[in-house]
C-alpha cells in the first residue's frame, strides 16, 4: 500500500508539472505570425501553409524583432496574394547561443518547416545543421551575418568590413581627421562584428591625425552598453570620437544627458527610434541605419521566390546602409513608423514634411 | 519488519498484493519523472500535428518522429553529463558553479592543441582532443577542489570565481575566435552508427553511458557511499574515520570531467568552439539535478534522475516550440516547472514522513514501548 500512495504522490507530482508547462504555455501568443492550431502541415506547393522558421541570434536585441516584425508584414502580403498561409515560426533563443540555433535549426526541420532563415551567431557551430537541413529537403537562407561555407542558397547582409569603414570614414569627416578615437563593439565573438571592427582600424590609418586608443566590447543590451561607454569616458576623458560598430549603448537614453556634444561626437550603426534623440542633439551627427526591417522583409521574399515560385535569386542580396543626419531625420523617422514601430517621437515624424 | 509493516498500516495477515517486481518500480526514485516525461510526451504526440517530408512525401507527426526524438537526446547531453557529475556534487553538500566555463575552457583548449599539433590521423586526432578535453576537466576540478579544501571557502564563492576566470582563460587564449575543430572529431560525434541520415546517436549513447556509469558509482561502490555520508552529515562521517577532504577533492574533479568530456562531445558535434560556449549552462546543469530530486542540503540525489531532469528540462522546451507556444515565455515555464516539481516533491515527502510518524505513534508496539 505504502508504494500504491508513493507512486500516486508521485504521478501528482507529474501531472502538476505537465498542468503548469500546459497552463504556462498556453496564455502566450502563438509565435507564428498567423495563429494556426496545432500543426504547420503540408510542404510548399501542396498545401495551404508555408512555414518559414526564423532564427535570429537574440530575441532581445530589438532589431532582431524589427526583422521580424518585416518578416511577418511580407509573409502576410504573400498570404493575401497567393491565397496560402505564410507563417513565421520565430525560434531565435532569448540570449546568443550558436549551439542552440543549431539545434533549433534541427527542430525547424524536425517540425516540418518549409524553408529556414537564420543569423549566425557562430558561422562555425550552425554551418553543419544548415547543411543538413539542406540535405533533407529544407532549404536556408542567411542574413544579418553569414555562414558563407555553408549550403544556405542565399544570404541578405552588407559588407561588414565596408561598414567598419564607413563608421570611421564619417567620424574622421565629424572630427575633421583628427582626434582620439574608441571603437565600441558587441560580442567578441560574433565574425561580422569583428571584420566591423577590422574595418574601422583599417580605414583610421588613412587619418594621420586620428588615435585609436582601443576597442571596448560590451554584453549586448542597452543598460550594459551605456554603462560601458561612461566606464571608458570615466577611464579616457579625453576621447573625442566614438566609432560604434553597433547602436545598443545608444538604444536607451542615458548618453543624452552625461555625453557632452562639443566634446565628443558620435557614429554608429543602427538608427532605432530611442537613437533620433542622439541626432537632434548634434551628439550623434551621423547614423548609418542597418534597414533591419528588411532583414525580415526582403529575406521573405526571397525564400518564398526560390522554394514557392522557384525563381532565379541572387547568392549574396546586398543590404545598403541608410545615412540618417539632420536633413532626413524626419523621412527616417517616417519610414520607421511605416515599418511598424510604435515608439517613433511623434515631433520626427513631422519634420521636413 | 513487522513494526514496519504495522507503521505503514498493512499487518502480517494482510500481504501485498503487488508482485516484488511492480513494488520495486512504483518505490524507484524515478518513477514520477518518468510518469511526467511519458504524459508530456504523449500530450505532445496528440497536440503537435504533423508535416509532410519534403524527402519522401510521407506525413509525420512533428513529435513523435525519430529524428526529433534523437535531436532531443542530443540537446540533453550536455547537461545530463554534466548533470551527473553536478549530483555528486550536490550530494556532497556542495556545489559547481563554474561547469559551464570549464565546458568553455576545454573545447577551447583542444581546438587549439589540435590546430598547433596539424595534421594528425583520425584515430589521434581524436584520442589528442579527448584527452585534452578530459586533462583540462580534470585540472578544472581539481582548482576548485583545492581550493574550496585548502581554502576554507564555500564552493559557492570559489566556483562562482573559478567560473568566472576559466572562461576569462579561454577568451584570453583563444582571441574570441571561434576555432573549427578537425573533421575526424565531427566524424566521430555524428557517427550515424547505421541508424540513417540526419540521425546521430553518440550524444544519446555517451549520456547514457555516463549515466549507468555515474549511477554504479553512487548506489554500487564505496566511494560513492561515502559522497552519500559526507554529504548527509559531514561531522558523523569525519568522526567514523572517512576522509572528508579526499572525498570533497573526488567530487569536484569528478565533476570537471564530466564537463570536460561534455565539452568534447559539444565541441565535435557542432564543430567548432570558442569561449562563449555553454554561457548559461551550470543552470540548466543544476536545474536538472535538483528537478531530478537532489537536495542542495547534500546527501540526497540519484545519477538516473539527473538525467532525466535534463531530459524533462529539454522536453518542455521542444513543448514550447512544438506546440508554437510564444518562445518568450520560455524561461517563466521552465522556472515555473522546476519551483513546482521540487516543492510538490519536498511537500509529499513531508506529508508521508508526518503520516508514517502519527502511525507509528498509534501502532500498539509504540504504544507499549
Amino acid at each position: 500500500m505504502q508504494a500504491i500512495r508513493e507512486a500516486m504522490r508521485r504521478a501528482v507530482v507529474a501531472v502538476c508539472v505537465t498542468g503548469a508547462v500546459a497552463a504556462c504555455g498556453g496564455g502566450g501568443r502563438a509565435s507564428g505570425s498567423t495563429a494556426q492550431a496545432g500543426s504547420a502541415s503540408a510542404s510548399a506547393g501542396k498545401g495551404s501553409v508555408f512555414t518559414i522558421a526564423m532564427i535570429a541570434k537574440s530575441s532581445t536585441n530589438p532589431v532582431f524583432l524589427s526583422g521580424r516584425t518585416g518578416a511577418e508584414a511580407a509573409a502576410a502580403e504573400l498570404s493575401k496574394k497567393y491565397g496560402i498561409t505564410v507563417r513565421i515560426n520565430w525560434l531565435t533563443p532569448p540570449e546568443e547561443d550558436a549551439e542552440l540555433q543549431a539545434q533549433r535549426i534541427a527542430q525547424a526541420v524536425n517540425t516540418g518547416a518549409n524553408a529556414i532563415l537564420v543569423s549566425a551567431s557562430d558561422a562555425g557551430k550552425v554551418t553543419g545543421a544548415i547543411n543538413e537541413a539542406v540535405e533533407r529537403g529544407v532549404p536556408v537562407m542567411m542574413f544579418d551575418s553569414d555562414a558563407p561555407q555553408s549550403k544556405r542558397f542565399s544570404f541578405y547582409g552588407g559588407d561588414d568590413e565596408a561598414i567598419g569603414k564607413q563608421v570611421m570614414s564619417e567620424l574622421a569627416a565629424q572630427m575633421h581627421g583628427k582626434g582620439r578615437v574608441a571603437i565600441f563593439s558587441g560580442n567578441q565573438n560574433a565574425p561580422n562584428l569583428q571584420r566591423r571592427v577590422q574595418g574601422v582600424k583599417d580605414e583610421a590609418k588613412k587619418y594621420p591625425g586620428i588615435t585609436l586608443i582601443g576597442t571596448f566590447h560590451t554584453i549586448e543590451t542597452p543598460q550594459d552598453a551605456a554603462a560601458e561607454v561612461l566606464r571608458v569616458e570615466q577611464a579616457y576623458p579625453n576621447i573625442q570620437g566614438w566609432a560604434m560598430v553597433g547602436g545598443w549603448a545608444l538604444f536607451t537614453r542615458a548618453l543624452l544627458t552625461d555625453l557632452d556634444p562639443a566634446k565628443v561626437k558620435i557614429v554608429s550603426v543602427d538608427a532605432l527610434p530611442v537613437e533620433l534623440a542622439y541626432v537632434e542633439k548634434g551628439l550623434t551627427p551621423v547614423l548609418l541605419a542597418q534597414p533591419t526591417y528588411l532583414w525580415g522583409y526582403q529575406s521573405v521574399h526571397t525564400i518564398f521566390d526560390h522554394v514557392y515560385l522557384h525563381k532565379q535569386v541572387p547568392e549574396h542580396v546586398e543590404m545598403k546602409l541608410v545615412k540618417v543626419t539632420k536633413a532626413n531625420l524626419g523621412d527616417w523617422a517616417r519610414q520607421l513608423k511605416a515599418w511598424g514601430y510604435p515608439n517613433v517621437d511623434p515631433k520626427y515624424l513631422s519634420l521636413g514634411k | 519488519m513487522e513494526l514496519l509493516r504495522q507503521a505503514v498500516g498493512e499487518t502480517a495477515e494482510r500481504p501485498v498484493a503487488l508482485p516484488r517486481v511492480a513494488r520495486a518500480v512504483l518505490q524507484s526514485q524515478q518513477v514520477g519523472l518518468v510518469v511526467v516525461l511519458f504524459v508530456l510526451g504523449a500530450a505532445l504526440t496528440l497536440s503537435a500535428g504533423s508535416h509532410t517530408n519534403p524527402v519522401t512525401g510521407a506525413t509525420v507527426n512533428n513529435f513523435l518522429n525519430k529524428y526529433t526524438l534523437i535531436q532531443m537526446a542530443t540537446d540533453a547531453s550536455a547537461f545530463a553529463i554534466m548533470g551527473v557529475g553536478a549530483t555528486i556534487v550536490i550530494i556532497a553538500g556542495a556545489i559547481d558553479l563554474s561547469v559551464g566555463a570549464i565546458y568553455a575552457i576545454a573545447g577551447v583548449t583542444m581546438t587549439m592543441v589540435l590546430r598547433a599539433a596539424g595534421p594528425l590521423g583520425p584515430v589521434t586526432t581524436v584520442l589528442v582532443g579527448l584527452g585534452t578535453c578530459l586533462a583540462i576537466g580534470l585540472l578544472c576540478g581539481l582548482a576548485n577542489g583545492v581550493m574550496v579544501i585548502g581554502l576554507g571557502v564555500h564552493s559557492f564563492i570559489i566556483t562562482l570565481g573559478t567560473m568566472w576566470i576559466f572562461r576569462g582563460l579561454a577568451f584570453v587564449t583563444s582571441h574570441a575566435e571561434s576555432i573549427l575543430v578537425p573533421p575526424p572529431l565531427t566524424a566521430v560525434a555524428k557517427a550515424s552508427l547505421g541508424m540513417g541520415t540526419a540521425l546521430y546517436p553518440v550524444p544519446l549513447l555517451v549520456m547514457l553511458l555516463v549515466t549507468v556509469l555515474g549511477s554504479v558509482y553512487l548506489g554500487r561502490t564505496v566511494m560513492g557511499r561515502h559522497v552519500f555520508a559526507v554529504g548527509g552529515n559531514p561531522e558523523a562521517s569525519r568522526f567514523s574515520g572517512l576522509r572528508v577532504s579526499r572525498i570533497n577533492l573526488g567530487v569536484f574533479v569528478v565533476s570537471g570531467l564530466t564537463a570536460g568530456l561534455a565539452a568534447f562531445l559539444g565541441a565535435s558535434f557542432y564543430g567548432s568552439a570558442s569561449s562563449s560556449d555553454g554561457t548559461g549552462y551550470e543552470l540548466y546543469v543544476i536545474a536538472a539535478a535538483v528537478v531530478g530530486g537532489a537536495s542542495l542540503l547534500g546527501g540526497k540525489g540519484s545519477a538516473v534522475n539527473a538525467t532525466l531532469g535534463a531530459v524533462l528540462i529539454v522536453l518542455i522546451r521542444q513543448a514550447i516550440r512544438t506546440l508554437h507556444m510564444d518562445q518568450n515565455y520560455e524561461w517563466i515555464i521552465i522556472g515555473t516547472a522546476m519551483i513546482l516539481a521540487v516543492v510538490l516533491d519536498q511537500s509529499g515527502t513531508k506529508l508521508l514522513a508526518r503520516r508514517l510518524a502519527r502511525t507509528a505513534g498509534d501502532s500498539p508496539t509504540h504504544r507499549s514501548g
